[in-house]
């Protein structure tokens, strides 16, 4: 292996190995243009030799901010050679965000992609002094900008060219005085509380986290990937930098943030990283697009994604499947799954990786029941990405698998938080001594913050934030958030709110999914007047108390989790609504808000009495309010016996 | 660079946007109207109106419902033929014209309902924009077909020149991601950036739009705004335009000229129209009280 320790080494030994092969392409015009290793450095060097011409030097800043371009790409790698620390910015940050990443870095310099970035940047401009250069890539509509201090990218290039000749050997001293252990870019954490932490990466880092990362997965020179996640996410680094660098394959940046899966179909991944939303919209896409579909080719695509479903998970698996199975699923492959992935742009992936959140079974089994080999990992900013990783053939939609090589992993006995030590730890937070102490020990173990478990299959699970998990009074794990995510898996329930956290037992509060609890009710003939109605039928109780049970099930296989299985539920007549404020406008339940409002509902669920009177003040659509009430029926939930770790209950 | 520092130094004023203050090109005369009178049967539906379009500008035709606007547009661009009055475009006169001698000699337009080829692609009904950029002549009319259907050399080198050309447009009005989408599952805001974008791959010298912003939510509205000064300070495009929102008219036109029962009340700069008292009697009521 290479003993390149920094991305313009690794850009050198590529351009020498592997000169002709593609390293970047973009869609441009309605063509996929592509630039070579080769003309990859040539063009870094350009712009560094203009970046320098500017004055740019070591121990500068240099805010990068647009879309995934190979133009930004370069820029941070010519920053990088200069010895100049790249900082990539979410590009729809508004101006106020804007404003406090530049001064908290202490910008000089800004590569803006186009008017738009350049326009955010001159509206805070006065407020960052420190401020000086802009250099801009597109000049579509810039034409009328006269301000000294913006240049555009050509410009730059062309005062880069004016550079080498003066100074030819000035790019290989600079690059040369650069070592592992510098600082190799900050990258801003959004943080949910306070403001964002400027997390410094240093080359080491990066790299090594990317040779783990290539050595682990078999990336090879010819994985194709599309660069179309935010340049300032650590994972855009790692994926499209770093182990790119690393193992000399090709990225490909999208024509538009609106054609990506277009572009996604076009290129035809071998690689690809998407979060669980994501997958979630395409499986959307593609069950409408279904409905739509012809009578046969709806039979067909039933039948056998019905088939893929008791089958696929296991062939993927390489698990013993029957002869006549296996036909049936190579049919299905011509006729459905292999079609249905060329739609997608799935046809050549060989790993498809999802993390950031949890995952629905049911989304992540669909994917992988038609071949595609998904995968999740868990990362962090501070880690450099990677924290654990499923390995091939031990894949399960609710954990996130097991330590990546050289990463340590240990839980917190107490509060059960997870933490981890790497190579890819963090050197600091920029300028932020108390959150660094807070967040990293001195011996180097990171505080991620989450709390989690290792299942029985040794792997980890991530069941919450730290700070939300509660214990029942016997001083069992009690972590609200997973099993609500759990019980929000079924299609007929929209939102669980469960209780439990200093309780002797776990209860929960769910509303149904009118939209599909009322499908269901046409189907099987139950009349229903509205929302409040069907959540009371005893019907809906029974599905939902099979839901449940199913749930309980699920927690009695793991002993950390297996005592706090929900033992009562109730549903509730009315959506939980974020006009009420019983939501967060991005959907997520305020949890002290609902118990409040609901305190009579929450005793009566620990009481015994299976009957309640629920008034609550809800504030309609057009904006009025009043008072809806209903008499609630509380059932019991059928619970399991932990299975297999007897130990543990006992 | 030296000459942009040498500008820079009148403005003071350094916050977003382009620093220059006016910086119009504005030309000679391009197009002028003069004492036009349309009448279909009894019905006057234009009389004497005389107006010019300068070059570089954008003109926007103003007045209440029924006031002759879209008349006047059928005038220029010659789908109307005007009883009385000349039409002098390039220093040309004349007063009946065809409509696609109009588009031969560089005048395109946008129509109030959209008119597109519904079943074809964008980038498809984009491409029929370039017709009129094709030789003329029947002899290599024929030739063409013949070797479009062949797919041979110059017909192969033609079609990508102008699909080059169109791409250029598709990028320009952002529209990427509908490129290969039949314009009839396209939103209605995005077929009418489809329209505009067929207009301008006749790369026209004169822009006729008809009320290019009926129908648009506000964010829709910005969007076209933008793409509509785009055009004219990118390709310098003149643009003559119909439009009812009168926020849109004030922020983006250079002139407007106000019809009112087929005549022309008022005609000069934003800020003079909107002072005009006809104007305010004719387009927002006259007051009674």
């Amino acid at each position: 292996m290479s003993t390149a320790d920094t991305f313009p080494k690794l850009l050198e030994e590529n351009a020498r190995l592997r000169g002709d092969k593609p390293s970047i392409r973009e869609k441009n015009l309605g063509i996929w243009q592509s630039w070579s290793w080769q003309q990859v450095r040539g063009e870094v060097r350009a712009m560094a030799h203009g970046l320098a011409a500017l004055g740019l030097k070591r121990g500068d800043r240099i805010a990068v901010i647009g879309d995934n371009r190979p133009q930004l790409y370069w820029g941070i790698v010519a920053a990088q050679a200069l010895g100049a620390v790249p900082v990539p910015v979410y590009q729809d940050a508004v101006a106020r965000e804007l404003q406090f990443v530049l001064n908290h870095a202490e910008i000089r310099y800004a590569l803006a992609e186009d008017q738009e970035q350049v326009d955010k940047l001159l509206e805070v401009k006065d407020e960052c002094a420190l401020l000086e250069q802009i250099v801009y890539d597109d000049p579509r509509g810039m034409r009328h900008y006269t301000q000294p201090f913006l240049h555009s990218l050509a410009s730059v290039e062309a005062m880069g060219r004016e550079h080498l000749k003066e100074h030819p050997d000035y790019y290989d001293e600079q690059m040369a005085q650069g070592g592992g252990s510098d600082t190799a870019i900050f990258l801003y954490t959004s943080g949910t509380t306070g403001s964002p932490k400027g997390v410094v990466l240093t080359f080491d880092n990066l790299i090594s986290v990317s040779r783990m990362s290539v050595e682990m997965e078999n990336l090879k020179e010819d994985e194709e990937t599309l660069a179309y996640l935010p340049m300032a996410w650590v994972g855009d680094n790692i994926f499209s930098i770093g182990q790119s660098f690393v193992a000399g394959f090709c990225v490909n940046c999208p024509e538009s943030g609106a054609t990506v899966m277009q572009d996604l179909r076009e290129v035809g991944p071998t690689y690809f990283f998407a979060p669980p939303r994501i997958f979630e919209n395409i499986l959307t896409t593609v069950m409408v697009r279904m409905q739509d579909a012809g009578w046969l080719k709806r039979k067909m695509f039933d039948f056998f994604m019905g088939h893929a479903r008791k089958v696929g998970v296991r062939l993927l698996q390489k698990e013993s499947v029957g002869l006549w199975d296996r036909i049936l699923y190579r049919v299905g492959e011509v006729l459905v799954y292999g079609p249905l992935k060329n739609t997608l742009g799935f046809s050549r992936v060989r790993r498809a990786y999802t993390a950031g959140e949890a995952i629905g079974p049911d989304i992540f089994d669909f994917y992988r029941s038609i071949g595609l080999n998904m995968k999740q990992l868990y990362g962090q900013t501070e880690a450099s990405v990677f924290v654990t990783m499923q390995p091939d053939n031990e894949v399960y939609a609710d954990s996130v698998g097991v330590a990546c090589p050289g990463v340590e992993l240990r839980i917190d006995d107490d509060t059960r938080e997870v933490l981890y030590r790497s190579a890819g730890v963090f050197k600091e937070y920029y300028k932020n001594e108390e959150a660094t102490r807070e967040t990293k020990t001195d011996d180097g173990w990171v505080h991620t913050g989450d709390a989690g478990f290792i299942d029985h299959n040794g792997h980890l699970r991530i069941i919450d934030r730290a700070k939300d998990v509660g214990k029942l009074t016997d001083g069992t794990l009690f972590a609200p958030k997973y099993l609500e995510n759990k019980l929000k898996f079924f299609p007929f329930i929209r939102e669980a709110v469960a209780f439990g956290d200093g309780r002797d037992f776990v209860t929960a509060m769910i509303s149904i999914d009118l939209e599909a609890v009322g499908a269901w009710a046409e189907r099987n003939n139950v009349v229903y007047s509205g929302y409040r109605d069907l959540s009371m039928k005893p019907e809906v109780y029974e599905i939902v108390r099979e839901n449940i049970a199913q749930v309980n099930r699920d927690l009695a296989e793991d002993s950390a989790l297996a005592g706090s299985q929900i033992h009562r539920f109730v549903l509730l007549h009315k959506e939980l609504d974020a006009d009420d404020g019983e939501l967060t406008r991005t959907r997520k339940v305020r949890r002290n808000f609902v118990a409040e409002r609901y305190q009579p509902v929450i005793d009566a669920l620990y009481s015994g009495r299976d009957q309640v009177r629920c008034e609550v003040e809800t504030t309609f659509e057009d904006g009025r309010t009043g008072t809806t009430a209903a008499d609630l029926v509380i059932a019991d939930a059928e619970t399991t016996a932990p299975s297999g770790d007897l130990r543990a209950a006992a | 660079m030296d000459e942009a520092a040498a500008t820079a130094e009148d403005h003071t004023d350094d916050k977003a946007g382009p620093a220059t203050g006016e910086d119009k090109r504005l030309g000679d005369i391009l197009l002028k109207v003069d004492n036009i009178s349309l009448s279909f049967g009894g019905v006057q539906a234009i009389s004497e109106v005389s107006f010019d379009i300068r070059e570089h500008e954008i003109l926007a035709i103003i007045g209440p419902n029924g006031a002759g606007k879209t008349s006047m547009l059928n005038v220029i661009n010659g789908f109307y033929h005007p009883q009385l009055g000349t039409i002098t475009y390039k220093g040309k006169t004349r007063r009946q014209m065809k409509p696609h001698a109009a588009a031969r000699q560089g005048i395109a337009r946008t129509f109030q309902n959209v008119a597109l080829f519904r079943g074809m692609t964008t980038l498809d009904n984009i491409m029929t924009g370039r017709v009129p950029r094709l030789p003329d002549n029947l002899f290599s009319d024929i030739a063409n077909i013949f070797l479009q259907a062949v797919w041979l050399g110059p017909a192969k080198k033609s079609e990508m020149e102008q699909r080059a050309f169109v791409e250029r447009i598709i990028d320009f009005l952002e529209i990427q991601a509908i490129r290969r989408v039949p314009v009839g599952r396209l939103p209605y805001g995005l077929q009418k950036r489809v329209e505009l974008g067929r207009a301008l791959a006749m790369e026209p010298d004169l822009l006729l739009l008809d009320e290019p912003m009926a129908g648009m939510n506000l964010e829709e509205k910005e969007d076209m705004s933008r793409f509509i000064l785009d055009v004219n300070d990118e390709f310098g495009t003149t643009i003559a335009l119909i439009e009812h929102d009168m926020g849109v008219v004030m922020d983006i036109s250079d002139r407007v000229v106000v019809l009112n029962y087929g005549r022309k009340i008022a005609d000069g700069t934003p800020e003079q129209v909107q002072s005009n008292p006809e104007v305010v009697d004719a387009y927002l009521g006259v007051g009674h009280g």
